[in-house]
């Protein structure tokens, strides 16, 4: 039996191996497909792909993608900060039931989450006679892309915000009302700095998903050309009509939304693991 | 501590039982970057013996017990195992009992896993037989007094409990040697005093050279045979307790002992004054600055008027069986802290406000600043 | 707010000083019962309308029978591949320092953040018989794309960073100590790595395989593109529920939904048993 330099490491033929090894990886199962994207979208130059985003049913598309993000990010902020709260800072019966049920879009597939709203808001759903009776579309709709979006989104800023303050605790809140101030006041000046890096972390991820979900969407849009196709859902258009330099144009704006959230992520998480040793020490 | 259990029990079952081994050190140096962790060291233990190693942190003493186990290599120097070089050996071959300071025991194992991992990773040629095992682990567990513990895991064990699964795990293996970092530092006082003594009783069962580390001087003190000093990776003074207590060796090591009183004095004619006496240096310098180092406890009180160092006294307060007295002494920056034992009828009466004298029994004395 | 107070009492709370829980109760349990309770409650409904025959006749239809076994047998197959990869990944980033770890680190999220249809497309023209690997796959006589390979490789490819990322934290907190007490007890490095460091993240390992397998089991957008979409042979679940619903068949994309969530609550009950048990047993804390 030789002897290491290190007892409790690898050799460094085994770590060598092992870090080649994660290279080949993701170069073969995330870099490539990446690469791929833009590859594909500017195969034949620059102009046909800047020709396949200023299209009008690209343009319309690019336009609903940011309404309904627009639309479903703040909502799910709103029930966010609201969900968060009410189930960090208060301890009753219920509370783990009441987590669990905020995640359950996480588990569900997408395709059954937009299903779930065709049942109900669609021609033959539970409310269907009465939405025609009215002369509301919500199924075949942008109301329906918007609620199907909602839904896959939900727990992202919750999820963020419950352990963190879970963890730091109620104190600082109690503090600043034994000093008077009022409930609104004590959200604002004590509890949002203390959370504002994870609310914008799960915002960013919601944001992500929202622009970029492509089942649950594709299950209630109808795919009307020009009128409920979001980005995802006019890629998928263009791809099955055989236009594969417009498909990835557009695919590849998509890919750059993707890029420039996993930079602002892993910028956040440098400044957590900094704060955290500059902390420690 | 009861009559020996292992010694008798392992020579029943096992050919081999504890062989004392002698472990030589030389010249060992090691560096983390361009901070030296050890400077040259060099240190010859006994078989049989129990040595502390006695440091701040940052003296060295971790990195010198994690040399000796294999656990870090040295940049240079020899670590020699009854005369055969450990330094070669992989940490499987060097059989050495390591203690953790927070124990290592593995979560997922009971007590009895816990024990048995060494004899069970074994190459087969060599693994003993699944009842010899259980027997052995048997054994070790009512040596350190855990009997009816072995299928806990060790998150449902106190302290002091994992603390002794964690030395049965480390005497499993038959060690050369034992080793313990730190080993009483996560308990809490009274624990610890017991564990202390314990130790001291198993130590006298296995006869095994043992050396652990500590940064408590009363640990060290107390129970081992010899004591290394160290700091910044050389050693200050090797020595029995009471040798190091009684004859200090350098400035550092009567500070580190702790519960003095500094004062700047000057070596005339081969005596420096201090606190109202003339004591001879350490060493042989008979001129020039010095500084004495008095106990708190190796000071007369005396009253007004005595022969001695006029002081003030400030306020006094009791710990224990000692009277903490603090004085404003001419020449003193900060007030001077003395201990005395605490009687019924003392034979002074100490008024803070009152004069007194200050006379010291006995100083250690070092040229130089 | 006197409807809004109401859950305060209802619930049980503990008193407390911190305002608003009427408030923001009312917001949630409002909002969660419009956007996830009520169309759940709709597919129940519609689920008790189908009967015991309804459910019977789609688990006869052949067709749907291939489209679970491939979206369960892939999702498995691709939590399986991403759980040993996946470890590697954690393990190397966790001990190992190499250049660009930071970058691979960020990217390992890549799958997160990529839009489905954006993934789909990709590993379409990846795979694809004209593709950058499918011109050497072709060549080596494998074909990927419009077959249950291509199902597999969508399904590694969206769930490999939920391993990493339950893996990761967990790995990062073993104590080095525990890996020398081993060494020092004799243990190889192969017996240290099975026997002290794998039983102590095999927890977060089989969270990490769950939540895989979850994700895969129902992905759409990464898979329909790769897969070609043939009946009975690449055509998966998902897809079958939005044929049956563009046939107007609610009651059998109802049906291919239920069988399909009671499918994946029952692997991660499993899942949660098993850990629970392996928790029981070693008396580790949650």
């Amino acid at each position: 039996m030789s002897v290491s330099d290190n007892p409790v490491s690898e050799t460094s033929f085994v770590r060598r191996a092992l870090v080649t090894f994660v290279y080949g990886w993701l170069v073969l199962f995330l870099i490539l497909p990446l690469v791929v994207v833009f590859v594909e979208a500017l195969r034949q130059g620059i102009e046909p792909f800047f020709a396949a985003l200023i299209e009008p049913d690209a343009l319309t598309a690019i336009k609903l993608t940011l309404l309904v993000s627009a639309i479903a990010v703040p909502a799910n902020l709103i029930f966010g900060l609201a969900a968060s709260w009410a189930i960090a800072k208060f301890q009753f019966r219920g509370r783990n039931m009441l987590i669990t049920l905020i995640d359950l879009p996480f588990s569900v597939s997408p395709v059954i989450s937009g299903l779930v709203f065709v049942l109900l808001y669609g021609a033959n759903g539970l409310f269907g006679q009465f939405l025609i009776t009215h002369k509301l579309q919500i199924i075949f709709a942008v109301p329906g892309i918007v609620l199907a979006t909602i839904f896959v989104t939900f727990p992202f800023v919750a999820r963020q915000l419950i352990p963190l303050m879970q963890a730091q605790g109620n104190d600082e809140e109690e503090a600043a009302l034994s000093l008077g101030a009022t409930g609104f006041r004590t959200f604002l000046s004590v509890t949002l700095p203390n959370i504002k890096w994870a609310l914008f972390y799960g915002v960013l991820l919601c944001n992500a998903r929202a622009m970029g979900e492509f089942g649950a969407v594709s299950v209630v849009s109808g795919h009307i050309r020009g009128y409920t196709n979001t980005m995802p859902l006019h890629v998928e258009i263009l791809y099955n009509e055989y236009n594969f330099v417009a498909a990835f144009a557009v695919a590849s704006l998509l890919a750059l939304l993707a890029l420039v959230t996993l930079v602002l992520k892993s910028l956040l998480e440098w400044r957590d693991a900094r704060n955290g040793k500059i902390s420690a020490h | 501590m009861e009559k020996s259990v292992l010694t008798k029990a392992s020579h029943d079952t096992s050919p081999t039982g504890f062989t004392p081994v002698r472990i030589e050190v030389e010249g060992l140096r090691q560096s983390f970057g361009k901070f030296p962790a050890l400077n040259g060291v060099s240190l010859a233990i006994e078989p049989g013996e129990l040595l502390a190693l006695l440091g701040p942190s940052g003296s060295g003493k971790t990195t010198l017990l994690r040399a000796i186990a294999g656990l870090a290599t040295p940049d240079d120097g020899r670590i020699l195992f009854q005369g055969e070089e450990a330094n070669r050996l992989s940490l499987r071959e060097r059989r050495v009992g390591f203690v953790f300071q927070q124990y290592a025991l593995f979560r997922h194992m009971t007590v009895f896993d816990n024990i048995a991992f060494g004899l069970r990773v074994r190459p087969r040629k060599l693994r003993p037989k699944k009842s010899d095992i259980a027997t052995r682990v048997q054994h070790l567990l009512k040596l350190v007094q855990l009997d009816d513990l072995g299928s806990r895991f060790p998150s449902q064990l106190s302290g002091g409990q994992r603390q002794r699964v964690a030395l049965a795990r480390a005497l499993a293996i038959e060690p050369r040697v034992l080793l313990l970092d730190e080993p009483f530092g996560a308990l809490d006082a009274k624990v610890r005093k017991e564990l202390r003594h314990w130790l001291r009783g198993l130590h006298n069962e296995t006869g095994l050279t043992t050396i652990f580390v500590t940064h408590d001087q009363e640990e060290a003190l107390e129970l081992a045979d010899r004591v290394v000093i160290m700091r910044e990776g050389v050693i200050e003074q090797i020595g029995k307790p009471a040798d190091i207590y009684d004859h200090p060796a350098t400035p550092f090591v009567c500070e580190f002992l702790g519960n003095i009183i500094k004062v700047n004095t000057t070596i005339v004619d081969g005596l420096a004054p201090a606190l109202g006496k003339s004591f001879a240096p350490v060493g042989d310098a008979s001129k020039g600055p010095a500084v004495a180092y008095v106990r708190n406890h190796d000071v007369d009180v005396l009253p007004d008027g005595s022969e001695g160092a006029a002081a003030k006294l400030l306020s006094t307060r009791t710990f224990g069986g000692s009277l903490a007295l603090e004085f404003d002494v001419a020449g003193f920056a900060a007030p001077v802290e003395i201990h005395i034992p605490r009687m019924s009828d003392a034979p002074v009466a100490f008024t803070a406000g009152a004069l007194y004298r200050l006379k010291a029994r006995k100083a250690y004395v070092f040229s130089g600043r | 707010m006197a409807a809004a107070s109401l859950p305060g009492k209802f619930l049980n709370r503990a008193p407390s000083i911190i305002p608003g829980f009427g408030l923001t109760m009312g917001i949630t349990v409002s909002w969660l019962s419009f956007i996830v309770l009520l169309p759940l409650v709709a597919l129940v409904l519609r689920a008790t309308g189908i009967g015991f025959e309804g459910f019977a006749a789609m688990l006869g239809d052949q067709r749907v029978l291939s489209a679970l076994k491939l979206s369960f047998g892939a999702a498995l197959a691709g939590a399986l591949i991403n759980a040993f990869a996946g470890l590697i990944i954690a393990w190397v980033l966790v001990r190992y320092t190499f250049p660009g770890r930071r970058l691979v680190d960020g990217l390992i999220d890549l799958p997160f953040a990529l839009p489905t249809a954006v993934s789909g497309l990709a590993l379409a023209a990846l795979y694809a018989p004209n593709g950058w690997l499918g011109v050497p796959l072709a060549e080596l006589g494998i074909k990927v794309a419009f077959t249950p390979t291509g199902v597999v490789i969508a399904c590694m490819f969206i769930g490999l960073p939920f391993v990493v990322r339950q893996v990761q934290p967990v790995l990062g907190d073993v104590d080095k100590a525990l890996e020398e007490a081993a060494a020092t007890l004799g243990a190889t490095r192969v017996q240290t790595i099975f026997r002290v460091i794998l039983p102590m993240i095999l927890p977060a390992l089989l969270a990490g395989f769950a939540l895989a397998f979850a994700r895969a089991v129902g992905e759409y957008g990464s898979i329909i593109f790769i897969a070609g979409n043939l009946p009975f042979k690449s055509e998966i679940a998902p897809l079958l529920i939005i044929i049956k619903l563009e046939e107007f068949n609610y009651e059998g994309a109802t049906a291919i939904a239920v069988i399909m969530l009671l499918l994946s609550f029952a692997v991660l009950l499993a899942v949660n048993l098993l850990q629970s048990w392996g928790r029981r047993r070693t008396g580790l804390g949650s």
